[in-house]
């Protein structure tokens, strides 16, 4: 008889789904409201949000274990799970066929955007300390060009919705949804919670612009 | 109701032996109405000449029950899986177009090796064990109405391999035993006698090929000509596997 404990299979997966959403998803939903304090202006937002956040003890090891890591992980078993999908969409134009799709190619088009996001922010920071120093400037540098907006936009969008769609098939994978019916309804209860955070997250972006 | 009522028209996908190339042959039928498409296969067969006039080898294909029961006759119908001796002419778009399931490897034609849903019916253990070293019985199993309606209507699955041909991730690249095999282990857990044998179809579906791998595209479900409740399975079975973790995790 096969143990579940013996086969990894089984527990690499539920790591995976369970990391998406903890302590990954809960970063990036406080992220976004971290973000959307910058309608305060520059002031509020460098003196009181991000020198909190900066002023953390322990700071590094907390951002490897409870983002970079578990991040790290998901991105790269997502990939690896991706690898499996051989979708036709044109043949079965079920949405939840695209939204299985969606999930994939949201998986990869944030994992690009992060490279780019996190190398423009926080790795840049590290070496030059007016970026470090006056954040809310240097965002707003950046997403006065049009095109940058538009990446973050795209980025943002990406995120929000691998989550949201990520917790409706979390329900399913868990054994929390079963009837057709709780799906169908966890689902709204997802998009609308998706479309919250997309509110939350856009506030924030508008919040740096001049 | 389509506009030729003339002829009954036929592109088929054929191939000679497994692993040849494929290649595509028209054929045509005077019309008569309340054909299916096995029924008019069987004209085609009698007389195997294509549009061209080219006499061919006769069209190979798999059937038995001609009324939904057997799941023999699945095949890929104007680009849908579906068993063909319940897919009617009348309400099929011309030519129609008929290609062997996909997924499953080609025997001949419209004939397909779906011995894969065997084996994967084998791998987690479909089956009630009546018999053992000892008396399994505890009197008539007796279970609630509403819980046998329920689990009736995994009973009706033909194994017809529509569902495992529209999943995204079943197919030669990957081990996914699919929604069929899945859904009979949902069914047999429910079985009073079944139960005691729950944790070694779990700990089947927990490996690799097994349950995680489903990555809830819900193609099964809408595909599925018996409407068997796929993803209700997958869910529950979600949840009784979670239950099987944390036993086999922490005991209990
Ligand atoms: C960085 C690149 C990422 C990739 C390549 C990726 C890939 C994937 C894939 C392929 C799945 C589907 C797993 C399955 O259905 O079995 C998935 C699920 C999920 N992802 Fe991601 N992901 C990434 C980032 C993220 C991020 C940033 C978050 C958090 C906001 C996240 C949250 C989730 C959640 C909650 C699920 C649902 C898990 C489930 O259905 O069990 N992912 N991801
Ligand atoms: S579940 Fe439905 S589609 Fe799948 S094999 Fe059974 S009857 Fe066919
Ligand atoms: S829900 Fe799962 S089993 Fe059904 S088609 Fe989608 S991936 Fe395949
Ligand atoms: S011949 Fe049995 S299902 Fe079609």
């Amino acid at each position: 008889m096969r143990h579940s404990t013996a086969d990894p299979h089984f527990l690499l997966r539920r790591l995976h789904s369970l990391l998406g959403l903890l302590p990954v998803g809960a970063f990036l939903i406080f992220h976004l409201w971290e973000n959307s304090q910058s309608r305060f202006g520059a002031a509020h937002y460098n003196g009181e949000v991000v020198a909190f956040l900066q002023g953390m003890n322990y700071l590094p090891i907390l951002e490897i274990v409870i983002i970079a890591l578990p991040l790290l992980f998901h991105a790269g078993y997502g990939l690896v799970i991706t690898t499996q999908m051989r979708a036709e969409l044109t043949r079965y134009r079920y949405v939840r066929n695209w939204l299985y799709w969606l999930q994939r190619a949201s998986g990869i088009g944030i994992l690009v955007f992060l490279l780019l996001h996190v190398g423009m922010t926080r790795i840049e920071g590290i070496w030059r300390v007016s970026v470090r120093e006056d954040l809310f400037g240097h965002m707003q540098h950046l997403l006065s060009q049009p095109w940058m907006f538009g990446l973050y936009l795209t980025g943002l969008l990406l995120s929000v919705f691998h989550l949201a769609n990520g917790l409706s098939t979390m329900g399913i994978v868990w054994g929390l949804t079963t009837s057709a019916d709780a799906q169908r309804r966890f689902g709204f209860v997802c998009a609308g919670f998706g479309l919250l955070l997309a509110a939350i997250g856009l506030h924030g972006m508008i919040g740096f612009l001049p | 109701m389509p506009a030729n009522r003339t002829s009954i028209r036929f592109k088929i996908r054929r191939q000679d032996a497994p692993g040849s190339p494929p290649y595509w042959q028209e054929f045509a039928i005077p019309y008569a109405p309340d054909h299916n498409v096995i029924s008019a296969l069987m004209v085609v067969q009698n007389n195997p000449v294509t549009t061209d006039g080219q006499r061919v080898a006769p069209v190979v294909w798999d059937r038995n029950c001609m009324e939904e029961v057997c799941g023999s006759c699945a095949m890929l119908i104007n680009g849908v899986p579906r068993p063909s001796c319940s897919a009617l002419i009348d309400s099929l778009t011309q030519p129609i177009v008929l290609e062997p399931l996909p997924k499953f490897p080609v025997v001949r034609d419209l004939l397909v090796d779906r011995s894969r849903i065997d084996e994967g019916l084998r791998k987690v253990r479909a089956w009630i064990e009546i018999d053992g070293a000892w008396d399994t019985h505890e009197g008539a199993p007796r279970i609630s109405p509403s819980e046998w309606s329920a689990n009736y209507l995994y009973s009706r699955c033909m194994s017809c391999g529509c569902c495992l041909s529209a999943c995204p991730q079943f197919g030669p690249h990957s081990d996914f035993i699919g929604p069929a095999a899945l859904a009979q282990v949902r069914l047999m857990n429910a079985h009073p006698t079944g139960r005691y044998d729950q944790a070694d179809r779990l700990h089947a579906i927990m490996g690799d090929g097994g349950v995680s791998d489903c990555g809830n595209a819900q193609n099964c479900v809408r595909v599925c000509p018996k409407s068997i409740p796929l993803t209700t399975a997958i869910g529950e079975l979600g949840r009784q596997t979670t239950v099987q973790a944390v036993k086999d995790l922490f005991g209990g």
